[in-house]
């Protein structure tokens, strides 16, 4: 006798309903983006012009393309590592694990919420009018929306702590914050560490895009390149980019594998 | 007594758990729960230590650490580290950062009656299960309480291990501790404990064995 396998469930309504929303949303988006391949194809002289101004690229400017990268990079590393201390206190207020009580960990995640849902690009903007055009105020816009965006990833790194060291603290009598400084950081470190580098990656390549709007460094070569029709001079200054890109993306990439994170 | 329970009731989601539990143990007595799963044992014990809130019942205990199944410790950091976490609730946060010299030494006094002394600057991740066990119940001793309990404290152990660990809470209970531990091993019960309660429906199933 042979066993017969259970019937296949149909899919559910949910299922089926959940999927006419995501078909109805692509739907709406194509058109509402104006995707247009046959444009893409008809247009593709603009870009070989476009190519064809932009190459061989000029390396008379590459000395102050790499001078302005390690500007970039500048910012990157200090946009990350400004926002440690206000994304740690942020992280640790908003946690289950370690906040103090609901009402101030609500508190502490609207701000996290606020900080990370404006733009670094306007945070920018903002701190060009109050400290003018260069890198400094990219490093504040930086720090703003990397410790709402930091200290997010950290509560929630928190959040998913092991529960067990916190319970034993506190059956030993230990506060909330002491539990917060023995049992949840010390277990969370790794994990906190691989994120930092992760942001540090992620900054450099925004601070990139902040120099568009004059927050000094590479980006600020390439808007102006881009301005004055240099397109050659901005080819170098990309690729100057690209090699500084793939160097921190690496290098992360190495600390956080060595960490195991 | 070093812990008296009386009439412990606790019920999750209308399925009660625990129906009037009755415990004394006095100091220097070692007191095996055993019973099956869901039969109440380690909720008994949550309760002791506060980590449950119970819904009737009244518990007095001299000050009480807890052992558990899952051993609990940062595996990240030192055996010394984690003993000397035990002692957190007398220390102001401000010495908890790094800890003081008095209570270092404390702390390797703990360890030194458990048998790990010489391990004291290992990562607890890199200590046996038997071994991360003991460092547990030094952190316990560290808390300076009188009443251990322990949370089926051999569950995830081997054999040979798990009978070094019941034989250590056996001696703390001769040195004067109460001590308290969920087993489900009945043969090291028989072996070690002085007295063994069984748990059935939540309640101390008589009679009690005493050795």
């Amino acid at each position: 006798m042979t066993l017969a396998p259970p019937r296949r469930r149909a899919p559910s309504k949910l299922a089926i309903a959940i999927a006419l929303v995501v078909v109805t949303a692509h739907v709406l988006a194509w058109r509402a983006t104006d995707i247009s391949p046959s444009t893409l194809v008809s247009g593709w002289r603009g870009m070989a012009d476009f190519l064809a101004s932009s190459l061989p690229p000029d390396l008379s400017v590459l000395g102050a393309g790499l001078d302005a990268a390690v500007v970039t990079l500048y910012m990157g590393l200090l946009g990350t590592t400004l926002s440690i201390p206000s994304a740690l206190a942020l992280a640790l207020l908003s946690s289950r694990a370690t906040t103090p009580g609901s009402v101030t960990a609500q508190a502490a995640r609207s701000v996290l919420s606020f900080l990370r849902s404006v733009p670094d690009v306007v945070f920018a903007l903002i701190f060009v009018t109050a400290v003018g055009l260069g890198p400094f105020a990219g490093v504040l816009a930086l720090v703003c929306h990397n410790t709402g965006v930091m200290g997010k990833l950290w509560a929630e790194s928190m959040d998913e702590s092991d529960r067990g060291p916190r319970d034993a603290l506190r059956v030993a009598g230990a506060s909330r914050a002491q539990v917060a400084v023995n049992a949840v950081l010390p277990t969370v470190l790794p994990s906190l560490a691989g994120l930092l580098l992760y942001r540090l990656d992620v900054n450099v390549r925004s601070s990139l895009v902040l120099g568009l709007v004059g927050a000094g460094g590479i980006g600020f070569l390439i808007n102006q390149s881009i301005k004055l029709f240099r397109f050659d001079e901005m080819v170098t200054h990309i690729l100057v980019v690209l090699v500084l890109v793939v160097a921190v993306d690496q290098l992360s990439s190495f600390v956080r594998r060595r960490l195991g994170v | 007594m070093s812990l008296e329970i009386r009439g412990l009731r606790k019920s999750y989601d209308g399925r009660t758990v625990l129906d009037g539990f009755d415990l004394d143990v006095r100091p220097g007595e070692f007191v095996a729960l055993l019973g099956p799963n869901g039969s109440g044992k380690s909720t008994a014990l949550r309760c002791a230590v506060g980590l449950e809130r119970p819904d009737a019942g009244e518990i007095t205990s001299a000050p009480a650490a807890m052992v558990f199944q899952g051993i609990h410790l940062v595996r990240r950091r030192t055996a010394l580290d984690n003993v000397c976490t035990g002692a957190l609730g007398r220390l102001p946060l401000r010495r908890s950062f790094f800890f003081p010299n008095t209570l270092r030494s404390e702390a390797m006094e703990c360890l030194d009656r458990v048998g790990l002394a010489d391990r004291a600057a290992e990562r607890c991740a890199r200590l046996s299960g038997g071994q991360q066990q003991r460092v547990a119940i030094a952190r316990a001793l560290c808390q300076r309480a009188e009443v251990i309990l322990a949370d089926e404290p051999v569950s995830a152990l081997d054999p040979a291990a798990a009978a070094q660990v019941v034989e250590l809470l056996r001696q703390l209970a001769s040195d004067g501790l109460a001590v308290v531990a969920v087993l489900h091993q009945p043969e090291l019960a028989h072996c070690y404990a002085h007295r063994i309660v069984a748990l059935h429906n939540g309640k101390a199933a008589s009679p009690e064995v005493t050795r």
